[in-house]
């Protein structure tokens, strides 16, 4: 699979970020499974097998249910995302205004098809099958921190060149548009 | 700001406490908008933050520090095409609403230039040339209940939203109604379920309230992962306080003791600004045990989901919230019998709940004299495509069709020519001009193969072709389905498999007849909601354009000039 830009979670982290979630019985237990699996996400873009073990072990379940869960859910990545991550709208203003053509463009000039990364890690691709509310912007992608509309196969193809000159990552967005 | 007030935060412990609570709110609000002091509103929401509007906000902040005008953080209104858009308030003038505003062009709006960049006062009459915002065709039309504060309160204040009434139907079902009055009320507005499927809430809660299993839960379905529905995430950006309320009063109404909010994870700002309002009513003990001295308990969870769109079916939602995955089961039971953690659950779209305190506070006969015979009261709806005025708008049920896409929605964009509007999601069909003319309600649009569902609609123009939309549909259910049982699970991917071999001018007029079967399989064997209409997309873009399938089977053309008839299949494999 696709080279990554080969960061490890530091499962300590992890720890110390799940020590708020305190849940007072086994039933809240197994409703906070799903918040500690986005915090983790959200901090580190993805939960590897150990994460979700430690997470596993801090609610008192097992990793297996653990990881059926990252699997299920399209939010969860189990792989580290590349240094640039996108999110691509393909909600239906996206669809009807040529979201479908960035799709092409992405596999054809990128090589990157969704939830892939790009064989050097630079891009990240999450193709969103729902949608990011920017309707009048379409078609639409958040990239990093930035948010780019009104996109045609030029401009889209432009604005990655300058992402991914511009050095930076996805790290340096803040989270949660 | 909403940081100051948190420590100042009083916790109440009775009626008299809340009100004088309110008088105070209600002084600090009419304070602000006496006239007297420049008053600078910036709405900042999902749709306008992606514009720059925060950017905006900075600059209105940093232009004014010096001076004692006020300048406040509110939410979007609804109108994205205006976004990023500057309410001005000026002594001795009233607000008025500028669009379309650049970080850069702050020092000049705030100088008095950019006239022509107002929109409207938000008044009852013009000023200065500016006729009313309520003049707007996009909001011409509009009867906002739900959003009767959206793009006017701060959405992080709890003094905001209780100046403007939050709460006192909540205080009205604690002391001066019974459950069964309060659930008479809700019954006789005769609100439907905004979800989709437009089950009497009433009902629901009375079957909520008979349940003997103890204890008993109440979940918001915050879930909309339809791919053109945004109207739960603005309410929840706009009013949080109004949803919390609802869910609070059905709590009351059937004996629950817990409330719960599920919201969809890729909502962030939504779940913020959500989550801050339920820390303040916790902090005003308007939330906990003994409320307000009242004698009933109620407690609070808001729970997000992954991103699956199967979690808006109401027993997968509960199974996501029980923390497995959201995969629906048979019923019976009902989840009114058997839901979260197998105790009785009511579970009621945002939209039905957030309509629960205008009900309470005005009556149920007062909602239903709005909208239709069968349909009462208002509706969100949300269009996608390229109208000149994208928005979310909140109109009477019953307007029609022609009136929403050509005054509220503006009509096509310069320079796009309109072919049809996808109704109900990705769970129903597309209407065409000659259906203009159809009241929207919950009824009117499924006699011809639409559907209201959520109150999402999708407009697209020539370009787009109906074998290659149907087939984004289909594959949405596609992607979608949760894989529980097999006709949906393969049944859907055959279709797609079958729309493809068209697309690429590799289909025969046996495969249209395949494809009608293989619906009918998957409507009829799929065991839950989703399954059973995820067919129904392709069946109404087939019944509404079948020239347009012959076209590529018979004639080997795309007349739209989509799809990759002729290109090798290595190099047009769809885009998934």
């Amino acid at each position: 699979m696709p080279a990554t830009t080969g960061d490890e979670i530091d499962l300590d982290v992890v720890r110390a970020m799940l020590a708020h979630i305190q849940p007072g019985d086994h039933q809240e237990a197994q409703e906070l499974i799903l918040a500690a699996l986005q915090e983790v996400n959200e901090h580190f873009g993805y939960v590897s097998l150990a994460a979700a073990e430690v997470v596993a072990e801090h609610l008192g379940t097992t990793a297996s249910r653990v990881y059926g869960l990252l699997t299920f859910y399209a939010d969860f990545r189990t792989r580290p995302r590349g240094k640039h991550f996108m999110l691509l709208c393909h909600g239906m203003s996206c669809y009807a205004l040529g979201s479908q053509r960035l799709v092409q463009e992405l596999k054809d000039t990128w090589g990157v098809a969704d939830g892939e990364t790009t064989a050097d890690g630079e891009l990240t691709v999450q193709v969103v099958n729902g949608c990011l509310g920017v309707c009048d912007r379409a078609p639409f992608v958040k990239l990093d921190a930035d948010y780019h509309g009104d996109l045609t196969t030029e401009s889209f193809n432009e604005v990655l060149r300058r992402t991914i000159e511009a050095g930076g990552s996805w790290k340096d967005a803040d989270h949660g548009h | 700001m909403a940081t100051e007030m948190e420590a100042a935060l009083p916790r109440l412990t009775g009626r008299e406490d809340f009100k004088s609570f309110r008088a105070g709110a209600e002084e600090r609000w009419q304070g602000m908008w006496d006239g007297t002091r420049t008053v600078v509103s910036v709405g900042l929401d999902s749709s306008s933050i992606p514009k720059g509007a925060d950017r905006v906000l900075a600059a209105c902040r940093a232009a004014l520090s010096s001076s004692d005008a006020i300048v406040r953080e509110v939410s979007g209104n609804g109108a994205l095409w205006m976004e990023p858009w500057v309410e001005m308030m000026r002594p001795g003038e009233p607000p008025v609403v500028y669009a379309n505003i650049t970080p850069e062009e702050v020092p000049v709006l705030l100088a008095g230039g950019l006239r022509e960049r107002a929109v409207g006062v938000r008044a009852e009459s013009a000023f200065g040339g500016i006729p009313p915002l309520s003049a707007h065709p996009f909001f011409r039309h509009q009867q906002r209940i739900v959003l009767q504060n959206m793009g006017i309160i701060d959405p992080w204040s709890v003094e905001d939203a209780v100046a403007r009434g939050a709460y006192s139907a909540y205080l009205k079902v604690l002391f001066d109604l019974s459950q069964e009055e309060t659930i008479a009320e809700v019954a006789a507005a005769n609100v439907r379920g905004r979800g989709g499927a437009g089950f009497p809430a009433g009902i629901k809660w009375e079957s909520g309230r008979k349940a003997r299993v103890l204890p008993k839960f109440v979940v918001c379905n915050s879930h909309e992962g339809e791919p053109n529905v945004y109207k739960d995430r603005k309410i929840h950006e706009s009013d949080p306080h109004r949803i919390l309320e609802g869910i609070l009063i059905a709590c009351i109404a059937v004996g629950a003791e817990r409330g719960y909010n599920y919201i969809g994870g890729e909502y962030p700002l939504a779940i913020k600004r959500f989550r801050k309002a339920v820390a303040d009513a916790e902090r005003l003990g308007l939330i906990g045990r003994n409320v307000l001295g009242s004698g009933k308990d109620v407690f609070f969870r808001v729970r997000t989901g992954g991103g699956a769109y199967i979690c808006g079916e109401g027993s997968a939602m509960m199974y996501s919230i029980m923390g497995v995955r959201g995969q629906p089961r048979t019923k019976p039971p009902r989840s009114v019998e058997e839901g979260i953690w197998k105790r009785p659950t009511v579970a009621n779209n945002t939209e039905t709940l957030a309509n629960i305190p205008d009900i309470i506070t005005k009556g149920g006969a007062w909602y239903a004299s709005i909208g239709t015979e069968k349909s009462k009261g208002t509706k969100l709806m949300t269009v996608q495509g390229p109208m000149a005025t994208t928005g979310l708008v909140e109109v009477p049920m019953g307007i029609t069709l022609g009136t929403l896409i050509n005054e509220c929605w503006g009509g096509m964009r310069p320079g796009h020519t309109f072919k049809g509007i996808q109704t109900g999601g990705v769970s129903a069909g597309p209407l065409k001009e000659e259906h203009f003319d159809l009241p929207v309600d919950f009824d009117s649009l499924t006699d011809v193969g639409g559907m209201l569902g959520s109150g999402g609609f999708a407009v697209f123009d020539t370009d787009v072709c109906a074998v290659d939309f149907a087939r984004y549909l289909t594959a949405f259910n596609r992607y979608e389905s949760c894989s529980k049982c097999v006709p949906c699970r393969l049944g859907n991917p055959a279709l797609v498999e079958i729309l493809d071999r068209i697309r690429l001018g590799r289909g025969s007029l046996a495969d249209l007849a395949l494809m009608e079967r293989t619906s009918k399989h998957i409507i009829d064997l799929s065991l839950c909601g989703l399954g059973q209409v995820a067919p129904m997309p392709l069946l109404g873009m087939m019944q509404m354009y079948p020239e347009e399938f012959r076209a590529h089977i018979v004639d080997g053309v795309c007349p739209a000039g989509s799809c990759p008839i002729g290109v090798p299949q290595t190099v047009a494999a769809a885009a998934d």
